[in-house]
């Protein structure tokens, strides 16, 4: 599976990543992305089978990024990673077409239970 | 006219939960007793805000000793050596993190800013109101978040 991680803070990338192993979901292709027009462009070409994504980003937000995909017709699988946890958010979130929103700070434990149903269990 | 201000109580869980995940248990981050209006006492600081805007309006501020913003950083990438640039992501997730997490307690719909981030402890504005702080102490060096508001 290919998963592409939208963040422009290349820490939390680092620690969506080690999150993404601690949680038995290593071993993955990671593609990184910057911020929502970048996540935007590798989507295209790179086709990953999931997006874990930041809100927000300069550029161009997550959550623009997401309207954007599904306005063009793009199904990717597609699940914020934020700081932003309120109702509200998730509110929108879903309403847009989001599997998931995991808040920051999280646990592996969070990680898996969100992504289990898209990657599947493992170990 | 008073502030509209997050509860202390709830700043201090937010801050705990934020630290935690990233230092783990080890090394707890202690509450300290610092009057009002003591300037941030370390002699080198990084500091990061972030605002929110719209149903409630503040600014959420860290401010660290440079050895604590040191240690945060390599323990979220994993590696011994930092560069200041990766300090500057790693303090400016920190209050991200922290920021988000206040802005879900207070009424919206709210906007918040990306993080800005400094070498330096942070400055307020006389027309700004600090309403919550949180002083504390990392492996002996001083941590401290704030809030303000614009003043009414």
């Amino acid at each position: 599976m290919k998963i592409l991680i939208a963040d422009d803070s290349r820490v939390m990338r680092q620690i969506v990543i080690r999150t993404l192993r601690q949680a038995g979901h290593g071993g993955h292709d990671i593609v990184e992305a910057e911020n929502g027009r970048q996540a935007l462009e590798l989507i295209q070409t790179e086709s990953p089978d999931l997006v874990l994504s930041d809100w927000n980003m300069p550029e161009m937000t997550g959550i623009d990024c997401l309207d954007t995909l599904r306005a063009a017709g793009s199904q990717v699988p597609f699940g914020f990673v934020t700081s932003e946890g309120s109702e509200e958010m998730r509110a929108r979130a879903t309403a847009s077409g989001a599997m998931f929103l995991i808040a920051k700070p999280f646990t592996p434990e969070a990680f898996d239970e969100a992504l289990r149903p898209v990657l599947g269990s493992v170990g | 006219m008073s502030q509209l201000a997050p509860e202390i109580t709830d700043v201090h869980a937010i801050v705990d939960e934020v630290w935690r995940s990233f230092l783990g248990e080890a090394e707890p981050l202690l509450a300290r007793p610092v009057p009002a209006g003591t300037p941030f006492d370390s002699a080198a600081v990084w500091s990061a805000s972030v605002s929110v805007t719209g149903g409630w309006q503040g600014t959420v501020t860290v401010e660290v000793d440079e050895r604590v913003a040191a240690e945060l950083t390599r323990q979220m990438l994993g590696v011994p050596d930092t560069a200041d640039e990766d300090v500057a992501d790693a303090v400016g997730e920190l209050v991200n993190m922290v920021g988000g997490n206040v802005k879900s307690l207070m009424p919206g719909p709210s906007t918040l800013s990306l993080p800005s981030v400094a070498a330096g402890r942070a400055a307020f504005a006389s027309e700004s109101v600090e309403v919550a702080r949180l002083d504390a102490l990392w492996a002996g060096q001083p941590v401290r978040v704030t809030v303000h508001t614009a003043a009414q």
